[in-house]
C-alpha cells in the first residue's frame, strides 16, 4: 500500500462499517433518533475536549457554536429545499445539499470561533470562561430576535436528510482529528500550553496562535454537530442552545476526564443515555398500568438521580473517569490491546 | 572576535514607579560563560525576563543575533536562538520526559515557505509584516493538515524530532527516564530535563536561572562540569544566574553584579570578589568596617539587609 494514503485507511474502514450499520439498523426510527442524539453529544464533547481538556482553556460557550452551525445549516437547507441539482436523483441531490449545508454550518461556527478566540484567548482562566459564556448567550439572544431565524419559535420544516451514517461518520471524523492532533507535534504544543503557558511560550510555542487554532477546530465541529442536529429534530429553537446545553457538554468532558478523548466519548454516551435508561427503569419498577401520575413523578426523580451520580463520580474520581489518559491506558494489563495506543 | 549573539544596551524597566532594572548592559558571544549575581530582589530574574521577551523593556534595546527584539513575543525571540530555564522549575509536569523535550524540538521544515524567507521578510520590515504573517499562517494551516492526514513527510519529521529529543536526553543523562512523567523525576533530574528542553529549541545562547538551586555539593560539582561541556558541545554562549558564589566563581569568566536594579560591578571573578561595593551589597557595612575595608558612599534609603 502506498504510504501516501495510509493515513486515509481508517476513513475507508469507517465508511464500510457505518454503511453496514446503516443498512442493518437504519430502519428503526427511535433507535436512529437516539443514536443521533448520542452522536451529536459525542461530537460536542470530543470537540470541546480539544479546548478544555488538551489546551486547558475553559470555554463554556459550546452551545453557542452549535447554534451557529444549526441555524446556518438549517436555514440554508430551508432555502434550498425546493431546488434540486439537475442530473442527479432526488435522494442524491438532497444528500449533496445536506453535506454542503453541514460544511457551511461548520465553517460559520469556525469563523465565530476565530472571531471570539483571537481577542479573548489572551485572557486566562475565568476571564475566558466569562467571554465564551457571553458569546453563547449573545448568539441565543440574536437568534431569538431575528425574524429570519423564526424568533423564539425557531425553524421548522428543515428537510430530515440526516442519517445514522451521517452522524456517526462525523463522530468518527472528530475522534480521528482529536487523536491525530494528540499524536502530533501540534498536540504536544497544546498539552504544553495546558501544563505551563509561560514555559511553552519560552520554548518557542506560539501560545496565542495554538489556542486560536484549537478554538477554531473545536467550534468547527460544534457547528457540524449543530448542523446534524438541525437535520434530524423536527424543530430547532433557541431553547435547544441555552447555557444549560453548554454546561451539559462541559460536564461530559469533565466527567470523562479533561484531556481524554475516549473519556469524553464514554461520558457523552453514558450521560445522554442515562436519563433515557432511568426513565425506562422507573417505568418498569412502577409498572406501566399505574397511570401517568407515577410516570410523571418518575420523570421528576430521574434528574436528581443523574445529578447524584455526577456528584458521586466527582467524589470517587475527581480527575474524571480516565483522567488525562485514554481508555486503553487504564484497562487492566491482561486486556488485549491495553497500553498499546492506536495512533 | 565572533559577533554578539545577545546584547542588552542600557536596558531598563519600570513597573509603575519602581525601577526594577536600570541601565543594564550585557553582551554574550559564542563560547562565553558569564554570570549574573546579586542579592535577592536585585533584578536578576527581571533581567532574564527582559532578555527573553516576557517583559518589554521600557528603556534601551535588546538585540538577539543583531536584531532588535523589543516588543517581540517570547516565542519569536526563542526562534532567533535564545532559550532559558526557570528559577522555579517549570516543566510540563504531566508530560513524559521525552515529550517535554519534543515540545521544544520544533521542526525547521516548513511546508510551503521556508522559515528563512519569512524571517528575512520580518527582518526587513522590523518584525511587522502582514505578508510574513500570512505566509506563516498558511504554513501552519498546511502543517495541521499534514498532521491530520498523517502524510509520510509528516511522520518522517516526527521520527526526526523524536531522535533529536532522545539524543538530548542522552546528553543530559536522562535516557532512563524517557517515558516517565516529568513531575515524578527527582529534583536534580528535573533541573537537567529543563536544560535538555531548552537545548531542544537549538539555541545559540542559553540562559540558566539558578540551575544549582536545591542541589547538594556533589550535584553542583557535576553541574559545573556539565555546563562547560554543553557550551563546547553545542557552541553556545551561556549566562548563568546563581546564588552559589562558589559555582559562579568556579565557572564564569565574567560576572555582572546587580543590586537594586543597578549594575554595581562587572569583571573577572577575582576582581568582583574584591570589589567593596559587592561585598557591601552581600555582607553589609558592618562586615566591611569589621575587616577594615572602606565603606562606599551611598544614599541612606537603600538599606540592604546582610545575608
Amino acid at each position: 500500500m502506498p504510504a501516501g494514503i495510509r493515513g486515509l485507511v481508517p476513513v475507508l474502514i469507517a465508511i464500510v462499517v457505518l454503511a453496514v450499520l446503516q443498512l442493518v439498523l437504519g430502519g428503526a426510527p427511535f433507535f436512529v433518533y437516539l443514536a443521533s442524539i448520542v452522536g451529536v453529544n459525542v461530537i460536542l464533547a470530543v470537540s470541546l475536549n480539544i479546548v478544555n481538556g488538551m489546551t486547558g482553556q475553559f470555554s463554556i460557550g459550546h452551545a453557542g457554536f452549535m447554534a451557529v452551525g444549526a441555524y446556518t445549516a438549517g436555514k440554508l437547507s430551508l432555502l434550498l429545499k425546493d431546488l434540486a441539482i439537475s442530473g442527479l436523483p432526488a435522494a442524491v441531490s438532497d444528500q449533496v445539499q445536506f453535506v454542503g449545508t453541514l460544511l457551511a454550518g461548520g465553517v460559520a461556527a469556525a469563523l465565530c470561533g476565530f472571531l471570539v478566540g483571537l481577542p479573548s484567548l489572551r485572557l486566562r482562566g475565568d476571564y475566558l470562561a466569562i467571554v465564551t459564556l457571553g458569546f453563547g448567550e449573545i448568539i441565543r439572544v440574536i437568534v431569538q430576535n431575528l425574524d429570519v431565524f423564526g424568533r423564539a419559535l425557531g425553524l421548522s420544516g428543515i428537510p430530515q436528510t440526516s442519517s445514522l451514517f451521517a452522524v456517526w461518520f462525523c463522530v468518527f471524523l472528530v475522534v480521528l482529528v482529536a487523536r491525530r492532533i494528540v499524536g502530533s507535534t501540534h498536540g504536544r504544543s497544546l498539552w504544553a500550553i495546558r501544563e505551563d503557558e509561560v514555559a511553552a511560550e519560552a520554548m518557542g510555542v506560539n501560545t496565542t496562535g495554538y489556542k486560536v487554532r484549537a478554538f477554531v477546530i473545536s467550534s468547527f465541529f460544534a457547528g457540524i454537530a449543530g448542523g446534524l442536529f438541525a437535520h434530524f429534530v423536527p424543530i430547532i429553537n433557541p431553547g435547544s442552545f441555552t447555557f444549560v446545553k453548554s454546561i451539559e457538554v462541559v460536564v461530559m468532558v469533565v466527567a470523562g476526564g479533561l484531556g481524554s478523548t475516549t473519556g469524553a466519548i464514554v461520558a457523552a454516551v453514558f450521560l445522554t443515555l442515562l436519563p433515557e435508561v432511568l426513565r425506562t427503569l422507573f417505568l418498569q419498577l412502577g409498572g406501566l398500568d399505574t397511570g401517568a401520575s407515577l410516570a410523571q413523578k418518575v420523570d421528576q426523580i430521574r434528574m436528581p438521580v443523574y445529578g447524584m451520580l455526577l456528584v458521586l463520580l466527582m467524589l470517587v474520581r475527581p480527575q474524571g473517569l480516565f483522567g488525562t489518559r485514554e481508555i486503553w491506558d487504564v484497562l487492566p494489563r491482561w486486556w488485549p490491546g491495553a497500553r498499546k495506543g492506536i495512533t | 572576535m565572533s559577533e554578539a549573539l545577545l546584547q542588552a544596551v542600557q536596558a531598563g524597566i519600570e513597573f509603575g514607579g519602581l525601577r526594577a532594572l536600570h541601565g543594564f548592559d550585557l553582551e554574550i558571544r559564542q563560547g562565553d560563560l558569564k554570570g549574573l549575581i546579586g542579592p535577592n530582589g536585585a533584578g536578576k530574574t527581571t533581567a532574564f525576563n527582559i532578555l527573553t521577551g516576557v517583559y518589554e523593556p521600557t528603556h534601551g534595546e535588546i538585540r538577539v543575533c543583531g536584531e532588535v527584539v523589543n516588543g517581540r513575543q517570547p516565542h519569536q525571540i526563542n526562534h532567533l536562538g535564545l532559550a532559558r530555564t526557570f528559577q522555579n522549575i517549570r516543566l510540563f509536569r504531566a508530560l513524559s520526559a521525552l515529550d517535554n523535550v519534543r515540545v521544544a524540538c520544533l521542526s525547521d521544515e516548513r511546508p510551503i515557505f521556508s522559515q528563512a524567507r519569512i524571517d528575512e521578510l520580518r527582518r526587513r520590515t522590523s518584525g511587522r509584516s502582514p505578508l510574513a504573517s500570512a505566509m506563516d499562517a498558511l504554513n501552519n494551516y498546511v502543517d495541521w493538515w499534514r498532521a491530520l492526514l498523517l502524510t509520510p513527510g509528516f511522520q518522517e519529521e516526527e521520527r526526526e524530532l523524536t531522535r533529536r529529543a532522545e539524543a538530548l536526553l542522552e546528553v543530559m543523562g536522562l535516557s532512563h527516564r524517557r517515558n516517565e512523567e516529568a513531575r515524578n523525576l527527582p529534583y536534580g533530574e528535573q533541573r537537567r530535563l529543563e536544560i535538555a528542553r531548552a537545548l531542544g529549541t537549538r539555541p545559540r545562547v542559553l540562559l540558566l536561572d539558578e540551575p544549582a538551586a536545591g542541589m547538594n555539593t556533589r550535584e553542583k560539582g557535576d553541574l559545573m562540569v556539565l555546563i562547560r561541556q554543553l557550551r563546547d558541545q553545542f557552541s553556545l554562549g551561556i549566562l548563568v544566574i546563581e546564588h552559589d558564589m562558589k559555582l559562579v566563581m568556579g565557572i564564569c569568566e565574567d560576572i555582572t553584579v546587580l543590586d537594586h536594579g543597578v549594575t554595581i560591578a562587572r569583571g573577572a571573578p577575582e576582581a568582583v570578589r574584591q570589589d567593596p561595593k559587592v561585598i557591601e551589597a552581600y555582607l553589609g557595612d558592618s562586615y566591611l568596617a569589621a575587616h577594615g575595608m572602606p565603606v562606599p558612599a551611598r544614599s541612606p534609603t537603600t538599606e540592604t539587609p546582610a545575608t
